[in-house]
């Protein structure tokens, strides 16, 4: 709201500079968002959707009156006592109009009358007015409707009376098929729950939106008929956004006008018309408002201001703010003996609803600056925080300390990029968004992979060959909903390059190494299974699960491996990159954590141990895992662990085998083992293994 | 034929050869050139003591042999001198780079989190977390924002195409703001309420340097007998001082939000300019950063909560618009790109 600074003391006696008044408003709600000084003094102030009695000049002088603590005046009255509804006008005949309204739910009121004028230029005065407010001038009939709507907050619209089928003005919904051009010459396709202002036979305007070209004033107009209704707010809403046409008027209308303004509007259009030498009335005013609301009362009790407040009011200056408002209040005390008053609200403010919202005016003239600052008292410990906190902590600072930096990604992709992770690897599991900005933010992420090997591809194209990247976040399915992850990429080095020359690329077990300390980090055994998902190189990917022994063993947490380089090359990772990735399922990792405080320790060992190493020769498709389960199987509990230090293939080692190696570690927890036991155990464990795997000792 | 060189000058040469001595072979050199039996410039000088006119023979050997024995000495003094420099046996050259572990790093905007998290941890909050996608009626409507409500245009949002299974109501839209889940708190647990709600929000806004479709914000919800907006006050300044510095100056001015009401908002110093006026707080010194207010009456009404009997406040404010005047970033883009020279440059 451009507020134009003359125009303003019109109403109120104030002479601060431009600059001080913004500050004062500034602390009063109203944010100033420029202040300009030529050719007029002008300040915008920002007015906010709850408070369209301030998109006008008066709005803002009832404000100002009451922070400078001075009169306001408005030439029109208080706008209560004068604009009852004109109880005979109801009945009033009008030989030149003929107005019925047909549908009250969108338009409860509609006031109307005609005025024979004679189109020409406006005054200078009213044109460098409505310039500084931002409002192009056209003619003076218009620009006085206009200079209305700025100065009283309401707009009215005028229309050629003899170009209206009829003379008659029909508030109605729009019918099925009806056209109307509009004032800015644009056709528009009505819908049946829109209202519009038509003549005998068709729409001449849309509701509280805009004007009809066909009934516009022109220089040849000599009859108008003004327009000065209050229109409901949701209808105006609705029509001005399938329409995509936002105007002053459809602004002022769906935030909620003054029911009473269009009396007050159509006699400041009636005397501006008069003092331009526009046109003067021709019969009187038409007033059809089948239904009038009564003003609102509401309790405000004194104790409550100090309640939600946290400051004592005087009750001076609560009446003073109340009065300065616009509001008039009467002393009372309730029947539990509590002071307050009853406050009669102006039908202008339509924010004001209950007794919260007049403390809410009270505190902002009192001044938010004057409260004191005090703090919450806390009344009992606060319940501990969400354990999803603490966890995330723990992984980002694990996997920090492995190297990973942590990214923050969009939730959403292209429909493109997510498909291959989705699931069953068809979209039918994807979630799109209904309203995306665009193409790459089409559906939700089934995964976090796709937008981190995006953030691999951005920084490969940088020039950083070695990346590490982790994310914790949501991935969504249409099935299952919402499931917090976290996803690592890496790619380039899996140790950097050293000038000792022992620099690597990485390869599956440096990934596996990383989920394997995540899962240690959070108290949790997993295990690595062959298999794959559409999007990992078969023959280099794992499923990873709970391992036995724990609680839901074989819960399956997610996938790990070597990204197919088609989709890497597809998100612009250069297709010679391998880019291994995973994704694990932090819910179900807690899930089969054991927790810290059920926690007991194992009592040190108090005997040597015994280590045999032991090599074998297997089938090279022989998972290790199923030698060292044999093995496990084989051993007695004394055998305490198995350690793979070596696989090997080639010369000395037949066509289509392997040598796998294990140091293996016995011990007794009561006593100290002989030699002899334990070759009876490594007798037992390579007899299993020739048994089960056609083994044998190398 | 030019004279033969004068002890002073052998002196002032055997200097400066001596200074240019690194190594055991540059002492090798020097030696060789000044003591060497054959051609040494010293065994020369000594041998032509005995061609020198008798007077002056005596005088000469002494200055001779001094010079001789000078030299030997200096010459020892820099074999030890450098022998001491010499690495001990299977040293390494420490100033080589070690074989360095990588060190991820936390992003900038779970740093930011952290901080916020820990101050308010501190004020007794607890720290709660909600879905992402909601319904209509814990995003909207329980928070006094009915369909067709104009402060609904002050958060656009994004729709799914087709509903999902949500908590208690299928899922319908993006949460634009983490208040839902302050809806979901106060549904299941009575007052007091004191917790924090953080996460990411969706609003339906185009790239630019400071609009992301997805952002995070934090939210906190304080409910109890006697809450008021001095209590909100106070404890908006201890955050801001907390947050952005004791010498923080801070502002506290009326506004609008649909589900407080009286509503606030908390402006601080400009945290570049110290309040002088610059580019970032575009000239005016201050810089808005957080709305709040008083719990409006129809969310406890929602809820079940009897607002007779209960007063609440609430607060909200975005993360990366703290990110960006605390670090100094233009571009809020920067935070989802994840290129590692921009988030190396924070340490663990």
């Amino acid at each position: 709201m451009k507020l134009v600074y003359p125009w303003l003391q019109d109403f109120v006696k104030v002479s601060d500079e431009p600059e001080r008044l913004a500050e004062t408003l500034g602390l009063r709600g109203f944010e100033v968002a420029t202040i300009e000084h030529k050719p007029l003094p002008v300040i915008d102030l920002e007015v906010t959707a709850n408070r369209p009695d301030c998109l006008s000049v008066i709005g803002f002088a009832r404000e100002v009156a009451t922070a400078y603590g001075v009169a306001f005046e408005d030439p029109l009255g208080s706008g209560r006592s004068k604009d009852r509804p004109l109880e005979e006008s109801e009945h009033e005949t009008q030989p030149d109009l003929d107005v019925v309204i047909e549908n009250a739910d969108l338009c409860p009121r509609y006031a109307a009358q005609v005025f024979q004028v004679k189109v020409g230029d406006s005054p200078s005065w009213m044109q460098d007015r409505l310039h500084a407010a931002g409002v192009r001038p056209i003619n003076n009939i218009v620009d006085a409707t206009n200079y209305t709507m700025i100065e009283r907050g309401h707009p009215t619209h005028a229309f050629d009376l003899e170009r209206l089928g009829g003379r008659a003005l029909r508030i109605r919904r729009a019918r099925a098929g009806e056209t109307i051009r509009t004032l800015d010459g644009v056709d528009r396709k009505l819908e049946a729950d829109m209202l519009v202002i038509a003549d005998s036979e068709r729409p001449q305007a849309i509701g509280g939106v805009m004007g009809g070209a066909e009934s516009e004033v022109t220089p040849h107009t000599t009859l108008v008929a003004l327009e000065s209704a209050w229109f409901q707010p949701a209808s105006v809403r609705r029509t001005a956004k399938r329409l995509g046409l936002k105007t002053e008027a459809s602004t002022r209308f769906e935030r909620g006008a003054d029911i009473n303004g269009p009396l007050a509007a159509i006699r400041r259009v009636a005397e501006l018309f008069a003092k331009i030498g526009a046109g003067e009335p021709k019969g009187p005013i038409i007033d059809r408002y089948p239904a009038p609301r009564p003003s609102l009362r509401l309790a405000l009790r004194r104790p409550q201001i100090a309640r939600l407040l946290g400051a004592d009011v005087p009750s001076s200056d609560v009446e003073r703010i109340l009065m300065g408002l616009g509001f008039t209040s009467t002393p009372v005390r309730s029947s539990k003996g509590e002071e307050g008053w009853l406050v009669s609200v102006p039908s202008w403010r339509v924010d004001v609803a209950r007794e919260a919202d007049l403390i809410e005016d009270v505190g902002r003239h009192y001044g938010y600056d004057r409260l004191p600052t005090t703090f919450p008292a806390l009344d009992a410990i606060s319940p501990p925080h969400d354990p999803r906190i603490a966890r995330a902590a723990l992984v980002r600072e694990t996997l920090a300390g492995a190297g990973f930096a942590e990214a923050v990604t969009f939730t959403f992709i292209e429909q493109e990029a997510a498909t291959p992770f989705a699931g069953n690897g068809t979209s039918t599991s994807l979630v799109p968004i209904a309203n995306p900005l665009s193409e790459s933010f089409a559906v939700l992420r089934p995964s976090l992979v796709p937008c981190l090997v995006d953030a691999v591809a951005h920084n490969r194209r940088r020039e950083r060959r070695d990346v590490r990247l982790f994310e914790i976040g949501t991935a969504f399915s249409a099935t299952d909903g919402e499931a917090r992850k976290v996803g690592l990429a890496w790619t380039g080095a899996g140790s950097p390059e050293h000038w000792s020359g022992t620099g690597r690329e990485v390869d599956f077990f440096d990934l596996r190494g990383a989920v394997e300390r995540l899962a240690e980090a959070t108290g949790t055994a997993v295990e690595f299974s062959p298999g794959t998902v559409d999007w990992l190189v078969p023959g280099r990917s794992a499923m990873v699960s709970i391992a036995a022994g724990g609680p839901n063993p074989g819960l399956a947490l997610g996938v790990a491996g070597q990204l197919q380089p088609s989709i890497a090359a597809a998100r612009g990772v250069p297709g010679a990159d391998a880019v291994y990735v995973a994704e694990i399922d932090l819910d179900r990792l807690a899930a089969a954590a054991t927790g810290r405080d059920d926690l007991r320790v194992t009592p040190l060992p108090r005997y040597p141990s015994i280590v045999r190493d032991l090599s074998v020769l297997v089938s090279d498709t022989l998972p290790a895992a199923a030698v060292r389960g044999t093995i496990r199987a084989a051993a007695p509990n004394e055998l305490e662990s198995i350690a793979e230090f070596d696989r090997y293939q080639g010369k000395g080692i037949p066509e289509g085998q392997i040598s796998l190696s294990f140091h293996l570690t016995f011990r007794a927890p009561d006593r100290t083992l002989t030699d002899a036991e334990v070759d009876r155990s490594m007798d037992a464990i390579v007899a299993a293994l020739a048994r089960e795997h056609g083994a044998s000792r190398r | 034929m030019s004279s033969a060189p004068t002890i002073d000058d052998l002196r002032a040469q055997f200097d400066r050869d001596l200074a240019t001595v690194a190594s055991e072979a540059d002492l090798r050199a020097v030696r060789d050139r000044y003591l060497a039996r054959k051609g040494g410039l010293v065994s020369a000088l000594l041998k032509g003591v005995a061609t020198a006119p008798a007077a002056e023979r005596p005088a000469l050997g002494q200055q001779a042999n001094s010079l001789k024995v000078d030299i030997e000495q200096r010459l020892a003094e820099r074999e030890l001198a450098i022998e001491a420099a010499r690495a001990p046996a299977g040293a390494v050259d420490v100033t080589l780079p070690g074989r360095r572990l990588p060190l991820g790093r936390r992003h900038p905007l779970t740093i930011v989190r952290d901080r916020v998290e820990a101050i308010f941890t501190r004020m007794g909050f607890e720290i709660v977390e909600g879905p992402e996608l909601e319904d209509d009626y814990h995003n909207f409507e329980a928070l006094n924002m009915p369909p067709e409500h104009p402060a609904r245009d002050m958060q656009d949002t994004l729709y799914l195409a087709s509903e999902l299974p949500g908590l208690g109501r299928p899922a319908t839209l993006l949460r634009t703001h983490t208040s839902g889940m302050q809806i979901r708190y106060m549904e299941t647990h009575q007052p007091p309420v004191r917790i924090l709600s953080p996460g990411r929000v969706y609003r339906r806004d185009n790239l630019d340097l400071t609009h992301t479709p997805m952002f995070s914000q934090f939210e906190a919800l304080v409910v109890g007998k006697r809450i008021s907006l001095a209590d909100l006050k106070g404890t908006l300044f201890t955050f801001a001082r907390e947050m952005f510095g004791a010498n923080t100056r801070v502002r506290f001015r009326p506004s609008f939000f649909p589900y407080t009401e009286p509503s606030a908002e908390l402006d601080i110093s400009c945290i570049r300019c110290g309040g002088r006026g610059c580019a970032v707080c575009k000239q005016s010194g201050w810089l808005e950063i957080l709305g709040s207010g008083m719990v409006h009456p129809a969310v406890f009404e929602a809820v079940g909560y009897d607002p007779e009997r209960y007063t609440g406040f609430a607060f909200g404010m975005g993360i990366e618009r703290v990110a960006m005047l605390t670090y100094d970033v233009g571009d809020i883009r920067l935070f989802y790109e994840n290129d590692l020279r921009f988030l190396e440059q924070f340490p663990l």
